[in-house]
């Protein structure tokens, strides 16, 4: 399992509140119905943070990538939302990567 | 393999043999050979049923080379079972091989053969076919084709799909969102190409309805060939800005696909490619790209960095010079993980140990310092209990480091109570009873109101034989957690065990009174077999013949019913030492079913009902009651006994004196499994009555070479299982007793009594004249004999082997006799421990 600090996007100083409401975020976003291995892994790595010992023991006793899952996301933050379009190999790509991913889950050689 | 001939006309005699070969070589799938068969014999005589041969050994043939990635190879051969009309019976596997070359165009155009055609395929690959179709001819626009005109429906398809590619362009160029409206209205929400006009009015309408959107998105599958394109577009629509973790479910051309509609700067960009790249190269690649980011926050790189130097611990002197000193206790702290990393635990151990002492030197009130310590100490005592390589901390070397550690850890943190608790388990494991019963004294004290902790009060209580307080913690227990079955069974055990005491004493109405309490502890749900019996003793006893029969035949079902259940009451009499007719009632009944022959389930209950601790203490009573069994238990000899289960029976053999049965299981057990040594384990057991004295020097031997072979195929329980009769029952843990043996394997033969008599040089006067006084009154090997068994009664004692112990005694003996170290004593032998 990824470390739980980086799977649910959270610093190792953020106390309880804070853990549940990035997890209850989360969820909403992907419940288990709708994305179940994710949620699943959002739910493994709440618990694995939910108590002050077990954060503690994560931060201590680990390592972990969520410094620099900060730098990637303070990368991402100069985004901004549906303000471009993507080029036309973007798109070609896009669908071929889809086309090539049904194939390949369909019907494996051999 | 030889090519037949493919020129002349083949005989029909040779036409059979070909044909027979033929078959034999698809059988045995090799595919090839039949290609090259079947081609011949089908050009000679086109048989329908060789024609179907020869397809199957292309298709054979053609998954053997997809499986080794021949993929364009793959489809060529696939090729020769096209029907006249063009298309294949398995379509699906060949536009895999196209697909997989490349060959998109290709593809694209296959596909369109099966649209609006009539076809046997099953449902699922027609779906299937379909989506494939529409995302290929969006992804490849097709020219006409020369050499067919397309049907009504093909032509339907390539219009959608030209309105798709051309509603894809509008919005790349950057039209408005009315423009690829209008576009988007030339694809029927009906078609296939579904999938483009969602994802496209998800695109331009954002952010207005992004809720909306996500779930107008759900409309395509993750089976389909849009889902890359799907995940892509949810991952631009996100509300909140995208985060790492997001990003990096991305694949590479998903990121493409929204950094440019997201507008990424290109410095971004670069970052992001460039850290996951050499994220990926190792640490040591993502430390340097770091160090060369001065743009970026440098606490957050200090951060990023510090969380690598475990995984290369040489850079820290690097990481300290760039951002200053670390604190001790990180340093340590990172030198402990680089340890384990290494798995060289000794190393870890003494780093860990420098981290504790660190938070204590520089926080010694802080909270977090505490909590940390507690968690580091527990972690060793997690490592202790898996490497020999930790020590401890205690200063003798027989101590056990998981313990000693645990006990740290409660010290630094007395208010986690899973630490606590794991700390009680481990003190009862190890039959430290004073540690556990002060330990779960001082921690319902802490944790009034913990139900865990509540179990091992009522637990401690009882063991403790202090009724009351059992009784007291059992009710608050209960209040917490009422369906606690365990500790309603346990009360009810104890108050039954009472009852038992009174009837003895022939106080009857006391024993009504004890069992009536009992009864209030039962959950109508969990009926108790044994409070019935005892009540229906009392009864008996009491001369209320009617009421008490029909409870005894109750309790007795619940029992187990048969021997199992008779057994059990018959045990519950001899406990309660009745006499007269009604114990007489109860034999008669046992005789009657012990005509049933055993099975093992019935044998295993009566182990379970001898296991109760009352057992122990009426040993004679319940020996007689076992020796009418023998007969009965002699005939279950023969059934297969697992492991596990024997090990329960020959306990409760050895401890009620059944040798002779114990014997009889141990010899048929030996002639089914002679290669088990467990059998002839019992065996000796048996022989010498679980009396260590008798045995003779070979079996001694052989049990030690047991021990060895155990060890040496780390079957560590039979192994403590031998080492713990040869000790006369001792309950070491191997663990510990291994540890000693490896701390004086690294002695020298002439090292022990050295060693001892520099232990011993500081020995009090005292001491001295009290062993001379032993020597008067015993003689000198009289003496040692008496120390042995008394340093086998000390803490240490049981953990240290036997020819050790008796070392340390000779060189004592000797140095209060002579003064001096007597360097005649016989040395331990290495080998020996």
């Amino acid at each position: 399992m990824r470390d739980p600090f980086t799977v649910l996007g959270v610093d190792e100083t953020a106390d309880d509140a804070a853990i549940r409401r990035r997890y209850l975020a989360l969820v909403r976003d992907f419940p288990p119905d709708r994305a179940p291995e994710r949620f699943r892994e959002y739910r493994a790595a709440y618990e694995a943070l939910s108590d002050e010992r077990k954060r503690l023991e994560m931060t201590l006793l680990g390592t972990n990538t969520i410094a620099l899952s900060r730098l990637c996301t303070a990368a991402l933050l100069a985004a901004s939302p549906g303000s471009s379009r993507a080029s036309k190999q973007a798109v070609a790509a896009l669908l071929a990567e889809g086309i090539m991913r049904t194939v390949i889950d369909k019907r494996p050689p051999g | 393999m030889k090519k037949p001939n493919q020129r002349g006309p083949v005989s029909s005699a040779s036409l059979g043999a070909l044909a027979a070969r033929a078959a034999e070589a698809l059988k045995q799938q090799r595919f090839k050979e039949a290609v090259e068969l079947f081609k011949p014999m089908i050009r000679q005589d086109p048989r329908p049923e060789w024609k179907r041969s020869l397809a199957e050994a292309y298709h054979g043939r053609a998954r053997a080379l997809a499986a080794k990635k021949m993929f364009k190879e793959a489809a060529m051969v696939v090729e020769n079972t096209l029907g006249p009309d063009g298309t294949l019976a398995d379509p699906v596997f060949y536009l895999h091989c196209l697909i997989r070359d490349g060959q998109h165009q290709k593809a694209a155009a296959h596909v369109l053969r099966y649209v609006g055609t009539k076809s046997t395929l099953p449902a699922e690959e027609r779906a299937i076919l379909e989506d494939l179709a529409a995302a290929l001819l969006v992804a490849v626009p097709l020219g006409p084709d020369p050499a067919r005109a397309p049907s009504s429906e093909q032509a339907r398809w390539l219009e959608l799909a030209a309105a798709s590619r051309e509603a894809l362009a509008a919005w790349v160029a950057g039209a408005s969102a009315q423009e690829v409206e209008r576009q988007l209205n030339r694809i029927s929400l009906r078609s296939a190409f579904r999938p483009v006009r969602v994802l496209l009015k998800c695109l331009i309408t954002i952010p207005q309805d992004a809720n909306r959107s996500r779930q107008l998105l759900e409309a395509i599958p993750p089976g389909s060939p849009f889902f890359a394109f799907r995940e892509a577009v949810a991952a631009v629509l996100a509300e909140r800005a995208l985060d790492a973790d997001g990003w990096h479910r991305l694949t590479p051309v998903q990121q493409a696909f929204v950094a440019q509609t997201r507008n990424l700067p290109g410095t971004a960009v670069q970052f992001l490619a460039h850290s996951a790249e050499t994220a990926r190269s190792g640490p040591s690649a993502l430390f340097g790209f770091l160090f060369k980011q001065p743009d970026l926050p440098q606490a957050e790189v200090r951060s990023a960095c510090l969380n690598l130097l475990p995984q290369m611990p040489d850079r820290l002197s690097q990481f300290e010079k760039h951002f200053g000193p670390l604190p001790d206790f990180e340093r340590h702290r990172i030198q402990a993980l680089a340890a384990e990393g290494r798995a060289d635990w000794a190393k870890a151990e003494r780093f860990w140990r420098a981290a504790v002492v660190a938070t204590s030197v520089d926080d010694d009130d802080d909270r977090q310092a505490k909590l940390s310590r507690g968690v580091i100490l527990r972690h060793l005592a997690r490592l202790a209990a898996e490497h020999p390589e930790i020590e401890g901390e205690g200063d003798g070397f027989l101590d056990d480091p998981v313990i000693s550690y645990l006990e740290t850890s409660c010290q630094a943190d007395p208010d986690y109570v899973a630490g606590v608790l794991e700390l009680i388990g481990h003190y009862r494991a190890d039959s430290r009873l004073k540690d556990w019963h002060r330990l779960v004294d001082e921690a319902v004290q802490r944790f009034p109101d913990n139900s865990s902790v509540l179990l091992q009060a009522a637990e401690s209580a009882m063991a403790r034989k202090a009724y009351k307080k059992a009784a007291g913690f059992a009710h608050r227990l209960l209040k917490i957690d009422p369906i606690n079955s365990g500790v309603r069974r346990q009360m009810i055990e104890l108050q039954v065990a009472h009852a038992r005491k009174h009837m003895r004493a022939g106080r009857l109405e006391l024993a009504a009174k004890e069992l009536a309490a009992a009864a209030e502890w039962e959950r109508p749900d969990v009926p108790s077999a044994v409070l019935r019996i005892a009540q229906a003793l009392v009864e008996l006893r009491a001369g209320q013949d009617a009421q008490a029969q029909e409870r005894l035949r109750a309790g007795v079902a619940l029992a187990g019913s048969g021997v199992a259940g008779w057994f059990r009451a018959a045990l519950e009499g001899e406990l309660m030492k009745l006499t007269g007719s009604s114990v007489g009632l109860l034999r008669q009944e046992l005789a009657r079913e012990r005509e049933t022959p055993p099975t093992k389930e019935a044998v295993m209950a009566i182990v379970s009902a001898l296991g109760q601790p009352d057992t122990g203490e009426n040993k004679r009573a319940v020996a007689s009651l076992l020796l009418g069994m023998r007969a009965w238990l002699l005939q279950a000899a023969v059934i297969e006994w697992l492991p596990a289960e024997f090990q329960a029976l020959a306990e409760i053999l050895a401890q009620f004196d059944a040798f002779d049965v114990l014997a009889e299981y141990a010899r048929t057990g030996r002639r089914r499994e002679p290669g088990n040594p467990m059998w002839r384990f019992h065996e000796i057991v048996a022989r010498t009555r679980a009396n260590t004295t008798r045995l003779t020097m070979r079996e001694t031997e052989e049990l030690g070479r047991m021990v060895d072979a155990a060890v040496n195929r780390e079957d560590f329980r039979s192994a403590n299982r031998i080492e713990r009769f040869l000790s006369g029952g001792g309950d070491v843990p191997l663990r510990r007793r291994r540890s000693a043996a490896a701390l004086l394997d690294t002695l020298d033969d002439d090292d022990v009594p050295e060693l001892f008599a520099a232990m011993l040089e500081g020995m009090p006067k005292e001491a001295t004249d009290s062993v001379r006084g032993l020597v008067r009154e015993f003689g000198r090997d009289g003496a040692v004999a008496h120390m042995v068994e008394q340093a086998r009664a000390t803490p240490g004692g049981p953990g240290m082997p036997d020819p050790v112990l008796r070392e340390l005694c000779q060189v004592v003996v000797a140095m209060a006799m002579d003064g001096r170290r007597n360097r005649q004593a016989p040395t331990a032998r290495r080998s020996r421990l």
